[in-house]
């Protein structure tokens, strides 16, 4: 399976497919997406009634259509945790605010989690297969796997596979309540070295064109996906890595960078820490986080951060990457979880 | 009708248009100012929030809501009726 094409709006300056040289920094627990000019990728009488999730999964979508040449992909396929919660804390406020009469529908048919995916299909008047994956920190891993699984059953040439999430100030007043996430001035350059309880906020979109046939301009191929849920220690976490290795036909010495998902939250970091004691020592292990900041679908984001490695060989310079920089980039292995509950390992090597 | 435009901007969140861009005759749907289905329910939103006037007979809807002139009479007549 091959990765054609990519669309990335995140708090870092990944839209437009251009070099990501400089991280963006940001002071604060929250990191907030940039942005593109919408009018250049969505009908401005369209996107009067998108908010601002849907533009950015919209946006997103289009640029990576665009990129591959596609104008109507054979499937769309959605993840979301949180869903569209801007249009669904409109609605529930409004519910309340009018005692439950007077309700607009706009953002209440926006307010599902199929919105994005809803409105991919009606801007490309395509009636494909279209399907949305609500699997908390599953959802962007269960999306591709869905893909994976209609290429592999020659259901579909080319899927369109993304992962969207948005925080608003609704459900970060909420989720840091609950402490998710750190306390006080941080920076998300700073936070693998805080060693102190909880992360920073984060979002993101980003969409991928994967195909069963490769082409001249793929940026990687796909050779693994696997997830597990809440292993029951260090010992299930590295029999899993292992066997998904070995299912592969990959030793770790054939890996070339590891991907984890370490967020700054000193408990949750632990594991990623007492893997680089055993299966990753030695190995070249890169974080990304502090890009994206932490939310449900952020695997999306290492998934394109790794194909763009791949396809350039070498890391975007925004990481500041000292490894072995004068060996080419050839597989990548991601491992992520996702609080410690839902775990996923992704397999990508060149073409 | 000016007030009723700019209401109508904000309800249906008409970006860059402004009150003077719509003519107090011109077709609210389709080839007019392009509105449909779903901005016609945000219509009678806006008419029981702001007006405080229930559409009661849903075969008035094409003509309360032709154009902005027909809404603001629609909406006259009702006040002077409640008054």
């Amino acid at each position: 399976m091959y990765i054609r094409a990519t669309g990335n709006i995140s708090p870092q300056k990944t839209f437009g497919h251009q070099p990501l040289v400089d991280a963006v920094a940001y002071t604060g627990n929250r990191l907030a997406c940039i942005e593109p000019d919408y009018k250049d990728f969505i009908d401005p009488k369209q996107i009067r009634r998108m908010s601002r999730i849907i533009r950015m999964g919209v946006a997103a979508a289009m640029e990576c259509l665009q990129e591959a040449g596609v104008k109507v992909p054979d499937a769309i396929i959605t993840g979301t945790a949180y869903g569209c919660l801007e249009d669904t804390n409109s609605f529930l406020s409004k519910m309340v605010e009018f005692n439950e009469e007077l309700l607009t529908p706009t953002s209440f048919i926006q307010s599902t989690h199929n919105t994005i995916g809803a409105q991919i299909g009606l801007m490309l008047q395509c009636n494909n297969y279209n399907n949305a994956f609500v699997h908390r920190g599953f959802s962007f891993e269960s999306a591709l796997l869905d893909g994976i699984m209609l290429l592999k059953e020659n259901d579909a040439a080319n899927v369109l596979v993304g992962a969207i999430d948005e925080i608003t100030n609704t459900s970060h007043t909420i989720l840091n309540r609950l402490g998710l996430y750190k306390q006080g001035p941080v920076s998300n350059l700073d936070i693998y070295k805080t060693k102190t309880k909880g992360t920073i906020a984060g979002e993101g979109a980003a969409f991928f064109l994967v195909a069963n046939e490769p082409s001249a301009t793929d940026y990687a191929k796909l050779d693994g996906l696997h997830t597990f849920y809440k292993p029951e220690g260090i010992d299930e976490i590295e029999k899993q890595i292992a066997s998904f290795l070995e299912k592969h036909l990959v030793s770790i010495a054939d890996i070339d960078l590891i991907i984890t998902g370490k967020n700054g939250d000193a408990g949750e970091d632990k594991i990623y820490e007492q893997l680089g004691q055993t299966v990753f020592n030695a190995k070249e292990v890169i974080n990304y986080k502090h890009l994206c900041g932490e939310y449900p679908t952020a695997a999306a984001f290492a998934m394109w951060l790794a194909a763009v490695a791949i396809k350039s060989g070498e890391l975007p310079a925004a990481l500041n990457y000292t490894g072995s920089a004068d060996k080419k980039i050839n597989r990548i292995l991601i491992y992520n979880h996702y609080q410690g509950i839902h775990h996923s390992l992704s397999l990508l090597s060149a073409c | 009708m000016s007030d009723l435009k700019t209401q109508i901007i904000a309800q249906l969140n008409l970006q860059d248009t402004k009150p003077e861009d719509i003519g107090d005759d011109q077709s609210l749907f389709v080839e007019g100012l392009g509105l449909d289905s779903i901005d016609a329910l945000e219509l009678i939103v806006l008419l029981q929030q702001q007006y405080k006037i229930k559409l009661s007979n849903a075969e008035d809807g094409p003509k309360v809501f032709k154009t902005v002139r027909t809404m603001a009479e629609y909406i006259t007549a009702h006040q002077a009726q409640n008054a």
